[in-house]
């Protein structure tokens, strides 16, 4: 009963996925293309600087690269490559789209998780606390700095933490070395600096609704009849009040894990000189390297949409009560 | 001349008072002036300027007057909340800073002027030992420069006030963050509330194009936008708005969704009203106070999306902005740190201030909370 239903609205849920990563895929493809600069001047400036007759340079880049067809021919041609996996070649690097793509995932994919693994970990256990103890002097200060760490702004934290730890104190690299691999001590010690960057807002996001969630439950009925049954305070926090709260929780959680890799992280690579996705996208926005921007635009807009779909499925497996038709 | 003043009450019925009317050849007039800028005479007013007499011009015709005609409601809200003492505090910071942004200029030095005599000075109160190479007798030497009283915030790697800078800044903030908020909020209710209103085929496109829109990476979408066609500061505030309305589209969409319903609207309906009227007279000025509460909670956003552009070099190089200064801070860390404190100090409690007043609002407007 329970998986056809959950089947019918998946396969619903993706196609629809589809038809909107097709729009935002034709908006940033149009945007590029009919933006005032070309890929190849950046090209014809550096070839004509050798002393070629620039004309013919342009001519032979943008019959090579197909910019020579008209707008809408060079679409479709993107679209078919994009279904056979050629997701197009990127003028600044010199390599195939997805060598670039496959080679710099991992440092976003990296930073994002220990963020949000940093964040959620001690954001809900603070929540928590909060809520039990509301208007104790803990709850206090852990409301006040929730209010600070949604105001500071991620990248004058990055900042100010190069300039206290890295320029003053001289504890780590003010830069992020690639040579170090990424599965050692000294990586995860570069991280530091970043991963706190990126999670202070999160976590004084989740602090903040962790406690408004817990705080709403714990007036609830059921809470009394579980305190009224007996039961130790810890099943009744832990299990009756908190099994509740956490449903909306996930949905922020899981909606921050997508839109972070291309808002906060983004300025947490820049600032950090983290070589992953933001700072590629970045790079290659300023050398007009438009199969990069379409990619990882269309990237980002992907992991948004599969994220939201497996929140929603989630929600089924921990509220049973919820169904989609 | 009866004749005449009977065809303008005329006119300004057909657009909804007298109000709407002055507002449109207002606007014309500033429309104008901007074609004339662009097509005839070079540089009229300053891009800036127009945005501040947008800006007057929409408070003076749409802000004052309701505020003034319902001033029972407002001092009730005022006295709800006031109790909220952070929410005062933000109050209070917002205007200190509106009244920097508007007289501070007057009073200090020219942001942009230049002057290598005086360049790293620290604020008062701080030394800074420095070792510099000195051209005439070959050696390094120890420098010590201390603040002084000219320069309270200290200057930067260039000789320019760091004051100044910072006053510029506040204008081109606030200016960004009330404008592309203004632009995002209209944009977010008109189609939230015909959304719910129509529904039907209407309802589901917009809502669709608001999902395109919002599975959009915000600022990748700014960057890429800014970039293609040229960091100007009224640009800017043009995408920051026209892109930034999702949000506000969704939860207006779903108040309305509850109010569509309900006696009041049914009853203009069968009193023949149209659809335009319902939703300006009646939808909408039932959302208001939610309007309000989402405007002031998305302005943080709204000015930090301008700080981070200007931060990564996509500022408007023809203003300093607060972003553009942290930016310089950040290349001379190691030896001026002051550059990259206080622009970055000034953002967060702007960012603040905002956060606390929009909390403190949302609770005044909420009649379940017991503030």
């Amino acid at each position: 009963m329970k998986k056809t239903w959950l089947r019918d609205y998946i396969i619903k849920r993706l196609l629809y996925a589809v038809i909107i990563a097709w729009g935002v895929l034709t908006i940033t493809f149009v945007l590029v293309r009919v933006g005032p600069t070309s890929p190849a001047d950046k090209y014809l400036a550096n070839l004509a600087s050798r002393g070629q007759d620039a004309a013919q340079v342009i001519a032979a880049i943008e019959a090579r690269y197909g910019l020579d067809q008209p707008i809408y021919e060079q679409y479709i041609n993107y679209v078919f490559n994009l279904f056979r996996g050629d997701w197009g070649w990127s003028f600044s690097t010199s390599m195939p789209v997805m060598e670039l793509i496959k080679t710099h995932w991992i440092y976003s994919f990296q930073l994002v998780l220990l963020s949000s693994i940093f964040a959620a970990l001690l954001g809900i256990s603070i929540g928590i606390y909060s809520a039990v103890r509301q208007y104790s002097k803990t709850d206090y200060i852990a409301t006040f700095f929730s209010f600070i760490g949604i105001s500071i702004p991620n990248f004058w934290l990055g900042v100010m933490l190069i300039l206290l730890f890295s320029v003053q104190f001289g504890l780590f690299k003010t830069y992020y070395d690639t040579s170090i691999p990424l599965l050692s001590l000294a990586n995860l010690k570069q991280l530091i600096l970043p991963v706190i960057t990126l999670g202070t807002g999160m976590l004084a996001g989740y602090t903040r609704y962790t406690r408004s969630a817990m705080l709403d439950n714990l007036r609830k009925e059921f809470v009394r009849t579980a305190r009224a049954k007996g039961l130790p305070e810890r099943t009744v926090i832990g299990k009756h009040v908190f099994r509740n709260a956490i449903l909306p929780l996930i949905t922020i959680i899981m909606f921050d894990l997508g839109s972070i890799v291309f808002g906060g992280a983004y300025l947490t690579e820049i600032v950090f000189g983290i070589p992953g996705l933001g700072r590629i996208s970045f790079n290659a926005i300023f050398a007009d390297d438009y199969a990069v921007v379409v990619t990882v635009t269309l990237i980002s807009a992907f992991l948004i949409l599969m994220i939201n779909l497996i929140t929603d499925i989630t929600y089924t497996y921990l509220d049973p009560r919820i169904r989609y038709d | 001349m009866t004749k005449g003043l009977k065809s303008i009450t005329h006119i300004a019925r057909k657009v909804g008072g007298v109000r709407n009317l002055l507002f449109i050849l207002l606007a014309a007039l500033l429309g104008l002036t901007i074609l004339l800028d662009i097509r005839v005479v070079e540089k009229i007013f300053d891009p800036l300027v127009y945005l501040y007499l947008a800006v007057g011009i929409v408070v003076a015709l749409y802000v004052i007057p309701p505020l003034y005609t319902s001033r029972r409601l407002v001092q009730y809200y005022w006295q709800r909340a006031r109790r909220n003492r952070l929410a005062v505090v933000g109050l209070a910071f917002i205007l200190f800073l509106i009244l920097l942004a508007i007289i501070g200029p007057f009073l200090t030095a020219d942001p942009t002027e230049i002057n290598f005599e005086e360049k790293n000075l620290p604020p008062p109160g701080f030394t800074l030992q420095e070792t510099v190479y000195h051209l005439e007798t070959q050696q390094f030497i120890t420098k010590t420069a201390s603040g002084i009283w000219e320069h309270p915030l200290g200057t930067d790697n260039k000789g320019r006030d760091l004051l100044a800078m910072i006053i510029s800044g506040a204008r081109v903030s606030l200016l960004v963050g009330l404008f592309a908020t203004g632009i995002a909020i209209v944009l977010g209710t008109l189609i939230g509330v015909i959304s719910a209103y129509l529904g039907g085929k209407t309802d589901n496109v917009l809502m669709r194009f608001t999902d395109i829109m919002m599975t959009f990476p915000f600022f990748l979408l700014l960057v890429l936008i800014v970039f293609l066609f040229g960091p100007n500061l009224v640009f800017i505030v043009l995408v920051i708005g026209l892109t930034g309305w999702t949000g506000t589209a969704r939860l207006i969409r779903s108040e309305t969704l509850s109010l569509r319903t309900r006696e009041f609207i049914m009853a203009s309906k069968a009193l023949g009203a149209s659809d335009g009227r319902i939703i300006l007279a009646h939808l909408i000025p039932n959302v208001v106070s939610l309007i309000i509460v989402i405007a002031t909670l998305s302005i943080p956003g709204v000015i930090l999306a301008e700080a981070a552009l200007s931060f990564i070099g996509l500022g408007d190089p023809a203003v300093t902005s607060w972003g553009m200064v942290l930016r310089a801070g950040q290349q001379t860390l190691d030896t001026a740190w002051w550059v990259a404190v206080a622009p970055g100090i000034m953002l967060f409690l702007t960012v603040l201030a905002f956060n606390f007043v929009g909390d403190g609002l949302r609770d005044a407007f909420d009649p379940r909370s017991s503030v």
